[in-house]
C-alpha cells in the first residue's frame, strides 16, 4: 500500500515538473503573444494541479492537504483570469496582429 | 503590420489623443461598409505601398553603403559572447572558492553563534512576549533598522509623488480620461471573481497583519497581501468605485498618521531603554492575540504604511494621481 502511495505520487509530481518544463519551453519558442499566454497557462493550470496533488497524496488527508487543495482552487481562479486580462489588453492595443494570427476573426 | 501604423494619423493612439483633445468621437472599432471607410482604407493602402517603396530603397541603399561594418559587427558579437562566458565563468568560479571557505553550516564554533543570538532566542519570548521570536527582534530589539525600512518606504512613495502627481488642471481631466481606454472596460469576468477574491484577500491580508507576533508573518507581508487586494479591486471596478474608501485624503492620513504613531511607539522603547526605566506597558501572556505590548500595534502601523505606499505606486504609474 505504501508503495503504491509513493508510485502515484511520484508520478504526478513528475508529470508536473514536466508540464512546467512544456510551459517554460513555450514561453520561449513562440512569438506571438497568445501562444505564450497558452503555454504560461498550461504551467498555472495543469502543473501545478498535479504538483499539489502529488504532495497530498504524500501527505494523506489531513488539514495540510486541505490548505493545497485551497491554493490550488484559488491560483485556478487567478490564472484563468489573468490570462483573459492579458488577452483583451493585446486586442485592444494592437488590434491588426490579432487579427492576422487569427485568420482576420 | 508595422508598415500600416507609420501613419500616425491612422493609429489607435492618435484616435486616443483625439478624443481626449476633443477632436473627434472615439471609434474603438473604425466603421466599415461605410463610404468614408473605404476612402480611408484605400489611403491607407496607397501610403503603405509608398511606404514600402521608400523603405526598401533605403534598405538597398544602407547594404551597399555599409558591407564593411557589418562584418565588423558580426565579428564583435562573436567575441562579445566568448567574452561573457568566459567573464561569467571567472565570477563563478571566485564565488565557489569563497563558498567552499566559508564555515560549514550549524556547527557551534561558528563566528555568528554569539551571546547575541543566543539572548535573542532564550530571552526573546520572555522580554518581548512575542512568540515569534523573529518578529520580537525586528520590532523590538532592532526597531530602529525597522522604522529606517518604513521612512524609506515613505520617502520612495514621496518622490513617485513628486515625479508622477498630476495636478488640477486640464492635463488632470485628459489623464482621467484616458485611464480607461487601455484598460479593460468592465470586464464582467475580472468583476466577478474580483467580487469573491478581495474579501478573502482582505481578510487574509489583516490576519496576518494582526498575527504577526504569533506566527509567521507581520505588518511588511501583510501590507502587500492587502495593497495587492486594493491593486486588484482598482483593476476590476475601476477608480471611481475605490475613491469611496481610498482617496487621496485617507491615503495623507493613514500614512503620515502610521508613521508618526509608529515613531511614538519607537520613542517610547528608546527613552525607556536609554534611562534603563522598567517596560510599564504588560506583556500579556504569550500565545493571546492582545498580548507583546506594543508589537501588535506596531505591526498595524507597518501593515498600513506598506498597504498604502503599493496601492499609491499602481494608482501613480497608471493615471498620475490617487
Amino acid at each position: 500500500m505504501e508503495w503504491v502511495r509513493f508510485c502515484t505520487a511520484a508520478i504526478c509530481l513528475i508529470s508536473a515538473a514536466f508540464m512546467e518544463s512544456i510551459a517554460v519551453y513555450g514561453v520561449y519558442k513562440f512569438r506571438f503573444c497568445m501562444n505564450r499566454m497558452h503555454a504560461a497557462a498550461i504551467g498555472d493550470t495543469m502543473g501545478l494541479a498535479l504538483g499539489a496533488l502529488g504532495l497530498i497524496i504524500l501527505k494523506g488527508f489531513s488539514w495540510f492537504s486541505l490548505k493545497m487543495l485551497i491554493v490550488v482552487i484559488f491560483l485556478w481562479m487567478t490564472s484563468s483570469v489573468s490570462s483573459h486580462v492579458i488577452m483583451r489588453m493585446e486586442y485592444s492595443i494592437d488590434e491588426d496582429s490579432v487579427k492576422e494570427e487569427t485568420g482576420g476573426k | 503590420m508595422s508598415k500600416k501604423r507609420r501613419d500616425y494619423k491612422l493609429t489607435f493612439y492618435s484616435r486616443i489623443e483625439d478624443f481626449v483633445n476633443g477632436k473627434e468621437e472615439f471609434l474603438l472599432y473604425r466603421p466599415t461598409g461605410t463610404t468614408e471607410a473605404k476612402k480611408l482604407e484605400t489611403l491607407e493602402e496607397e501610403l503603405t505601398e509608398a511606404a514600402d517603396l521608400l523603405e526598401k530603397r533605403e534598405a538597398r541603399q544602407k547594404v551597399q553603403d555599409n558591407t564593411e561594418p557589418l562584418d565588423f559587427l558580426k565579428r564583435f558579437h562573436r567575441l562579445y559572447g566568448i567574452i561573457a562566458v568566459l567573464v561569467c565563468a571567472t565570477m563563478m568560479g571566485m564565488l565557489m572558492i569563497t563558498v567552499s571557505w566559508l564555515p560549514k553550516f550549524g556547527e557551534p564554533g561558528n563566528p555568528a553563534n554569539n551571546e547575541v543570538i543566543a539572548r535573542y532566542i532564550e530571552k526573546g519570548q520572555e522580554e518581548t512576549g512575542a512568540v515569534n521570536v523573529v518578529t520580537g527582534l525586528i520590532l523590538n530589539y532592532r526597531g530602529f533598522d525597522t522604522m529606517g525600512e518604513t521612512h524609506v518606504l515613505f520617502i520612495a512613495a514621496s518622490c513617485v509623488m513628486i515625479l508622477l502627481l498630476i495636478a488640477e488642471g486640464e492635463e488632470k481631466k485628459s489623464s482621467y480620461a484616458f485611464d480607461r481606454y487601455l484598460e479593460p472596460k468592465n470586464d464582467i469576468i475580472i468583476q466577478k471573481v474580483a467580487a469573491f477574491l478581495v474579501p478573502v484577500v482582505f481578510v487574509f491580508g489583516i490576519y496576518v497583519i494582526l498575527n504577526g507576533h504569533l506566527s509567521p508573518g507581520g505588518g511588511f507581508s501583510g501590507g502587500a497581501i492587502l495593497g495587492a487586494g486594493l491593486i486588484m479591486y482598482v483593476s476590476a471596478f475601476g477608480f471611481k468605485k475605490t475613491q469611496r474608501f481610498m482617496n487621496e485624503h485617507v491615503y495623507k492620513i493613514a500614512k503620515v498618521s502610521a508613521l508618526c504613531f509608529y515613531v511614538c511607539c519607537l520613542s517610547y522603547y528608546f527613552y525607556m531603554g536609554a534611562h534603563g526605566y522598567d517596560n510599564h506597558i504588560p506583556l500579556g501572556t504569550p500565545g493571546n492575540i492582545i498580548s507583546s505590548g506594543l508589537i501588535l500595534f506596531i505591526n498595524i502601523f507597518v501593515g498600513t504604511e506598506v498597504a498604502c505606499t503599493m496601492y499609491a505606486f499602481y494608482a501613480l504609474f497608471r493615471k498620475g494621481g490617487l
